[in-house]
């Protein structure tokens, strides 16, 4: 029996059923995701493809081979909900004896109701009034869905007003490395898509909002022993160039510390690349919140109850979050 | 010449490697020159290990073996010269592509289209004779070796085309093309390596110990689950794709686990428990080692699939160390104890300086050791470390660098069992092309000679 | 380079080349093999999401996504209206800009029955949906599915104040709570389809 044709189709066979289930599937569930609305706002369309000078940076970004040091995906291994408190109401009684009754549910009943920091030394003592200052303030935290519910409504009784605040968590969101986990939707708009394989670096997913001024990246790029004691990052002079002051010192020139700086009368200047990638790096943020990846944002200056479709919704401030 | 090219190839691969291991102790090391950063040289040393010599000294391996087994010659060996040289083309513009900054930026396929579609035009010129050959053959009973061997022909030229094609034309939009990537590099270091390396096992383990191989049924075995489930496995557990990705890399993974202990068990019992017999053909010992490095590597890839391991060993060292261990370990180890057992038969002489080949054998284990361990080892200190959001991350990359600086010795000790290596190969090739020239010349002579005494 | 110089060596090689013996697979290899594949779908099973696009580690199934949704509006009418008119439920036919598509949806813009003070009509076309006839002089051809059973009290309630109080489209009309909406869907149960225009205008707003 000629067994040649019948290897052939084994291995036809074999690499059909892996392409089809990692390459067909795959093209027809992401390689056609649309923008996607986030989950505060149905107006704000997510992702916004990259501003031109970061779409530069994307490819200098490639083209040095940032990804094998830095991964751009962040993890997440668990969600929490948090219950706040918004506003203290009238009864003001009322909403502290709720409190403290929804505090008394021991930990391990299916509820998974716990009482946070706050609320745990209130415990102790009766008097409950100092939990009310401060608000809004996260009070209870819990693992299920109804049972968050049924929470804030026994709250929102006491005329209080209390909403459930999604937590994502990890040890990768621990670390202030994000908000919420990396879905595909992040990547949307990128071309190479470089999620990366190594940590010798930190991750790079949020990095815009921890770092979303781009004198630190221009420094970090030149001398990133100056700007994170102890870091092992190469420096990348070469994106950069070292010329004679002219007649006036340019604007863009790098303030360097003693170490780094360069001879009297020469200043550092980055040179394209360098923008271009300082610019995409301060574009990399990852925590506008999505149906894929829910979370709770800060609501800024939501109070507005116009009867317009707004699309500035404050979904995401620009503000670095407090880790 | 296709070895030879692939020693050289070798030698510039564990170059790269070097710098870019120097690099992490002494940060300034070059780092002025652009096309020496870290980033660049990494793919760069990567690719050229890959493409510059595992694959083709695969190719040659299978070409030979699939002319042995089929007791048929090679068709056409010119072409397959004109493909070599092509292929050499290509992978010399591809890497110095990538120094200059055209990397593609997807991982084990970053070189670019030009030099990508003359490496693929050189192997399907290559592998087009081997399927001749193969289709020639005399011996119509299929051997082991040459299921792996035929289904490795077919299966580069399928997932490169695939995967250049949807990567390099921006057909594909967003995180699929990171997931084209992950299958990708799955199915080269996995199932095409996989593929060859187990052949050549299958192939010299019998040959060199005179004995019978102990069951076809478990190579089978063997071969169909490496095909339908090795190129699985690649997507990692937190990436940003939906679940069922990683979920489906993870029992394909645990899959493995079988196939490792299928092929261990065969050659086990080929030669009948006594492991010693491995130790007595310096071939043979080349492929010992390469198997215990499959069975480690097959073994460790199972356990780290497991989601909540894979967590801890993720970015870390430690899947750099297990990479190392399968590609390297395993198939360079198998293809230098084929190789070390072709080019002597090819060229009818034995090597010029056989105690080297002892020596490059012992520095290559010595190399893998001390590579893999401390990376290995680091790699999940590292992991633990990243879990606790307390520890700085400076202090994290810092507590690496020990591990480091001992994976560099493991580095420099391989990079010196190249140099042997290559010098052994290139005076073999020395030798052999100065015996011809001088049969050739001693035939010229001797003719002008008969011609005057004639006369 | 080639094996030509192997000639007369391949005869005799031949019978070097390995062969294979027949010895069968050992059957705890294959217990093995089917306990890792048995588990393995296990595993799919609770963790894999059933190929859901939309399912990210760590939720399990899209049920569990659903549960972790913020809640919506965020106690503000207006925005809950706003989310609820985007979901998409009112916008794909009536569009973002509330002009709807001529012959075939109507505005929502400057309507008078949108406009009514008494929100019975309007509320009872979001529950049991339109279909035909003639709306102020125009008629159109698309129907308008119900949505009763899609949307909770407090969600129609919402869309409908947003709708009825959108300055942006020159609407100023009465909010519209969802103890009325709860009233009119009772009143309406028995009402088998769609209505029609001519339906509607026979039944009194305030009804």
């Amino acid at each position: 029996m000629n067994y040649g044709p019948l290897l052939f189709l084994a291995a036809f066979f074999a690499l059909a059923s892996s392409w089809s289930g990692f390459v067909l599937t795959t093209q027809l569930q992401l390689g056609r995701l649309q923008q996607t609305n986030t989950v505060a706002s149905p107006a704000v369309t997510y992702p916004v493809a990259r501003p031109g000078l970061a779409g530069q940076g994307l490819q200098v970004y490639r083209a040095n081979g940032c990804a094998y040091c830095h991964s751009q995906q962040v993890g997440q291994t668990g969600t929490l909900l948090d219950i706040e408190l918004t506003e203290a109401g009238t009864n003001q009684a009322a909403t502290i004896a709720a409190l403290l009754k929804l505090a008394e549910t021991p930990a391990d009943e299916p509820s998974g109701l716990s009482p946070l920091p706050p609320l745990a030394a209130a415990k102790g003592n009766a008097s409950g009034a100092a939990l009310l200052n401060g608000l809004p303030k996260s009070l209870l935290r819990s693992s299920n869905r109804p049972a968050a519910n049924a929470a804030v409504k026994a709250l929102n009784a006491t005329s209080a007003k209390a909403q459930i605040c999604i937590v994502p968590v990890g040890p990768d969101l621990a670390r202030g490395w994000g908000r919420r986990r990396s879905v595909a939707e992040d990547f949307l708009y990128d071309s190479p898509v470089m999620p990366g394989s190594q940590r010798v670096g930190p991750d790079l997913a949020d990095v815009g909002t921890r770092e979303p001024a781009l004198s630190w990246h221009l420094l970090h790029l030149y001398a990133p022993q100056a700007q994170v004691r102890g870091s092992t990052m190469p420096p990348y002079r070469f994106l950069f160039e070292r010329r004679k002051i002219g007649l006036q010192p340019s604007p863009d020139a790098l303030v360097l510390p003693a170490d780094a700086a360069p001879p009297a009368g020469y200043e550092v200047v980055p040179r394209h690349a360098a923008k271009a990638l300082a610019s995409y790096l301060t574009s990399l943020r990852a925590e506008a919140p999505l149906y894929v990846a829910p979370l709770t944002v800060a609501a800024a200056a939501a109070g507005t109850p116009t009867n317009a479709p707004t699309a500035s919704e404050a979904t995401s401030t620009n503000a670095p979050p407090t880790r | 010449m296709l070895f030879f090219s692939a020693a050289v190839w070798l030698l510039v691969a564990s170059a790269f490697g070097l710098i870019a291991s120097i690099k992490f102790h002494a940060p300034g090391f070059l780092a002025d020159c652009a096309g020496l950063t870290y980033g660049r040289v990494r793919p760069a040393a990567v690719n050229s290990m890959l493409y510059g010599f595992c694959l083709p000294s695969g190719l040659g391996i299978t070409l030979w073996v699939l002319a042995r087994l089929g007791c048929a010659r090679l068709a056409a060996p010119w072409m397959v010269a004109v493909g070599a040289a092509c292929w050499n083309l290509g992978v010399a513009l591809g890497i110095l592509g990538i120094l200059r900054g055209s990397t593609t930026g997807y991982e084990n396929l970053e070189m670019p289209a030009y030099a990508a579609s003359l490496i693929f035009f050189g192997y399907l010129m290559m592998a087009f004779w081997g399927v001749v050959t193969f289709h020639q053959r005399r011996e119509r009973r299929l051997y082991v070796s040459q299921w792996f061997l035929f289904a490795a022909l077919f299966w580069f030229p399928w997932i490169y085309s695939t995967a250049n094609l949807l990567l390099q034309g921006g057909q594909v939009r967003g995180m699929a093309q990171a997931v084209i990537a992950w299958w990708y590099s799955e199915n080269l270091v996995v199932v095409w390596l996989g593929l060859v390396g187990l052949a050549v096992i299958f192939y010299l383990v019998p040959k060199l110990t005179g004995r019978e191989l102990h069951s076809r049924y478990l190579a089978l075995l063997a071969f169909w689950l490496l095909i339908l489930f090795g190129g699985s496995g690649g997507i990692p557990a937190t990436a940003p794709v939906p679940a069922w990705m990683p979920a489906l890399s993870f029992v394909t993974a645990l899959l493995g686990v079988v196939t490792v202990v299928a092929v261990f068990l065969n050659v086990f019992r080929t030669t009948n428990g006594k492991c010693v017999m491995l130790m007595s053909n310096p071939s043979l010992r080349f492929l010992g080692a390469g198997l215990v490095a499959f069975v480690i590597g097959g073994l460790a890839s199972a356990v780290v699939a497991w989601p909540f391991i894979n967590r801890l060993t993720q970015f870390t060292w430690f899947s750099i160390a297990k990479g190392f261990l399968t590609s390297y370990g395993f198939f360079a180890m198998v293809t230098f104890g084929a190789v070390y057992h072709i080019v002597p038969q090819l060229m009818a002489q034995e090597f010029p300086f056989p105690r080297l080949v002892r020596a490059h054998f012992f520095l290559a284990v010595a190399g893998v050791l001390l590579f893999v361990l401390p990376l290995a080892i680091g790699g999940i200190v590292q992991g633990v470390r990243l879990q606790n959001a307390d520890i700085p991350f400076t202090d994290i990359a810092k507590g690496t660098l020990p591990f480091l600086r001992v994976s560099t010795m493991g580095d420099l000790l391989v990079a010196v069992g190249h140099v042997l290596f290559l010098a052994n190969l290139g005076g073999l090739a020395f030798q052999f092309y100065r015996a011809r020239a001088v049969s050739a010349w001693a035939a010229a002579t001797a003719e002008t000679k008969v011609a005057e005494a004639v006369s | 380079m080639t094996p030509e110089t192997n000639q007369p060596a391949l005869v005799s090689a031949a019978a070097a080349e390995p062969k294979a013996a027949d010895a069968a697979v050992p059957v705890w290899l294959l217990v093995v093999l089917f306990l890792i594949l048995y588990g393995g779908m296990v595993y799919f099973d609770r963790y894999g999401g059933w190929f859901s696009p939309q399912v990210y580690a760590p939720y399990r199934t899209v049920e569990e996504v659903e549960a972790m949704q913020p809640a919506l509006g965020g106690g503000n009418v207006l925005q809950l209206g706003l989310q609820v008119y985007n979901k998409p439920t009112c916008v794909a036919c009536h569009q973002a800009n509330g002009k709807g598509l001529p012959g075939q949806f109507p505005p929502l813009v400057k309507s008078d029955w949108v406009n009514e003070p008494e929100p019975g009509r309007i509320i009872r076309i979001v529950l049991d949906g339109l279909y035909g006839g003639q709306i102020e002089g125009q008629s159109y051809s698309g129907s308008m599915v119900p949505w009763k059973d899609s949307l909770t009290d407090e969600e129609i309630a919402a869309v409908l104040t947003y709708v009825r109080q959108n300055a942006e489209w020159g609407n100023k009309a009465p909010a519209v709570t969802p103890e009325r909406v709860k009233q009119v869907r009772e009143k309406s149960k028995g009402h088998p389809q769609s209505w029609t225009p001519e339906e509607l205008l026979k039944i009194s707003p305030a009804d």
